[in-house]
């Protein structure tokens, strides 16, 4: 009705369809792939444009159970594994990780800036700490202590941020001052007031780590030598050595893995949105 | 001196007492403050030193020995292959320009979207978030099967495309070429930006968006003048930290293996013949560069780093 009107320019006719169009764009770029790949990991052949020939589990047995093609490593093993080996790296992230995260949000002191820029940045990627680590510790790489030690570094950064968004949201300073002028001491005080305040970001920090070095791969990949393979690798021999639906199936298993971590991590942040009324 | 209950004694610990006395016996509300900021960042250090700093120093010890399976002796011999070879100056250079083309071209993508998940009312909001933040927990292999799965011989679009033009599939499957391996490479890139931009962008004031709007400016002449230098120092931000993520992509490549670039060149030494010498000094180049290119732009950019 106003194309005579000078103001009504391209941007303001075609802008916001423009943004919206690559809104969706990438929304299909990033989920099709995966919804595909969970689909045909059921399919037992994909030829054309789409898999067919439904259901079959046969693919999921086989990376389940393992076969005698291909890669056959059961899942099972590599699964508890890395549960396990992104457990132990959970555990030190929580010793490292709450520490600093109440030091940078509560106290002001010198180097303040740079100490938490080397908390919240990671320090080296997992391929050049794996490049690092294989002659430093070529004891510890065989029992997975390496894998764990090397985990925590890798992912401290990410249960950081988590927690310090949740002491952001907290007076520390009054919490911190109330406690004390009852009479508790300051270590008390950090472990009864501060840490149970802060739980859904430590919750979430310390769910964001695990999966994070449950996933890990470049690190794992370098420094891992013999034994079970962690959960990355197992991923990698499926994705380069079995039938494409095997491999579907085998990433499948990871989706499901994440998955259930995000629906975790929002039932968590539900909480927190309902709490802080 | 006394050291208290509290404090686990170690020989680093009376060493460093020595230094810093009033962390161990502070007599001042102030130095008590002091002890507790250096219990609080103890932890954090000791992992740092041990995970990451020994490890680091030992690889830069060996990219400098003499001898391949012990350290010792002092030789420059890798960084000199490293610096006159041709061919790791042409894996220098695809690791470069590779890492900056795909970080430009997910920024350019990240914005818009950002863009309409702050200020466009959408039915599904919350679902496309959980949707598009998916990928960042996924590891590069996965990545690069995710590109199989859309562009590879069996994949989506490759016999989509196939079906409309005629051609066989196997033509037009561009999983293994470098255009494959730059999806591969946004498929990991575009999420992260988009966390960074979306911090960005939920500290942008709407005021004076809708006052620009009102007098009479177009809404791409808003972007370009009110909302644009709001966000350049979270834009300069997620540059620095995405184009860190695409030097150190490695699985991605591993898998489609279509560009020689420096991380897969690393594990190329270790794989063919196990030179640990030049695979370190490969390392410590790409350490000190990245080290060096984020302090010096975050020190002197505008550069600001928000994770929303």
């Amino acid at each position: 009705m106003s194309t005579e009107f000078d103001g009504e320019s391209l941007s303001s006719r075609f802008g916001r369809q423009a943004v919206t169009l690559v809104l969706i764009a990438t929304v299909l770029f990033l989920a099709s792939p995966v919804i595909l790949t969970f689909v045909s990991s059921f399919a037992t052949d994909w030829t054309g444009v789409l898999p067919k020939g439904f259901v079959t589990v046969q693919n999921w047995q086989a990376v389940i159970f393992g076969n005698d093609i291909g890669a056959n490593v059961a899942l099972g093993s590599s699964l508890f594994y890395s549960v396990g080996l992104a457990l132990g790296g959970v555990v030190i992230n929580l010793i490292v990780g709450v520490p600093i995260a109440y030091a940078v949000a509560r106290y002001d002191f010198w180097g303040r800036d740079w100490i938490n820029i080397f908390a919240i940045l990671p320090l080296a990627p997992g391929i050049i700490l794996g490049i690092a680590f294989l002659r430093t510790y070529p004891d510890l790489s065989t029992s997975g202590i390496a894998l764990v030690i090397g985990y925590s570094l890798l992912k401290a950064p990410y249960m950081v941020m988590a927690v310090q968004s949740s002491f952001e949201s907290m007076d520390l300073q009054q919490l911190e001052e109330s406690s004390r002028s009852l009479g508790a001491s300051w270590f008390r005080t950090f472990l009864t007031i501060i840490v149970p305040n802060a739980r859904t970001g430590i919750i979430a920090g310390s769910i964001i780590s695990w999966t994070l070095a449950a996933a890990e791969f470049n690190f794992s990949y370098i420094v891992y030598s013999r034994g079970t393979p962690p959960l990355s690798l197992f991923l990698f021999k499926n994705i380069t050595n079995s039938s494409f639906l095997n491999a579907a199936a085998a990433v499948s298993v990871f989706f499901l893995l994440i998955a259930g971590v995000t629906i975790a991590l929002q039932i968590i942040g539900h909480q927190r949105s309902g709490s802080t009324v | 001196m006394s050291v208290d209950s509290e404090s686990v004694v170690g020989k680093t610990r009376q060493r460093a007492a020595a230094v810093v006395a009033p962390v161990f016996s502070p007599r001042s509300e102030r130095e008590r403050e002091l002890r507790r900021i250096v219990a609080l960042c103890v932890p954090f250090l000791v992992l740092v030193l041990f995970s990451g700093f020994f490890p680091l120093v030992e690889m830069a010890r060996i990219s400098v020995s003499e001898a391949q399976f012990t350290t010792r002796g002092f030789t420059l011999k890798a960084y000199r292959t490293l610096a006159t070879d041709p061919y790791y100056l042409s894996v220098a250079f695809n690791s470069l320009w590779f890492a900056a083309a795909t970080t430009l071209a997910s920024i350019a993508v990240a914005v818009p979207v950002a863009h309409a998940l702050e200020k466009y009312d959408l039915p599904g909001k919350r679902a496309f978030v959980t949707v598009m933040s998916f990928p960042n927990s996924l590891p590069g292999i996965v990545a690069a099967f995710m590109i199989i799965v859309l562009f590879g011989n069996t994949g989506l679009l490759t016999n989509l495309f196939a079906v409309l033009s005629g051609q066989s599939a196997t033509t037009l499957a561009i999983a293994t070429t470098v255009a494959g391996l730059f999806f591969a490479y946004l498929y990991s890139m575009i999420p992260r930006a988009m966390l960074l931009l979306r911090g960005t962008y939920a500290e942008v004031n709407n005021d004076a968006e809708e006052a620009a709007r009102s007098l009479g400016a177009t809404p791409f002449q808003t972007f370009r003048y009110v909302t644009l230098p709001q966000i350049k120092p979270g834009l300069i931000g997620a540059f620095i930290l995405v184009f860190r993520t695409g030097l150190a992509i490695f699985g991605t490549i591993l898998i489609l293996k279509s560009l020689l670039v420096w991380t897969l060149q690393i594990n190329r030494e270790l794989a063919t013949d196990f030179n640990l010498a030049r695979a370190s000094a490969m390392a410590t180049v790409w350490f000190l560069f990245v080290f060096v290119f984020t302090m010096l732009a975050l020190k002197y950019t505008s550069a600001e780093v928000s994770i929303g």
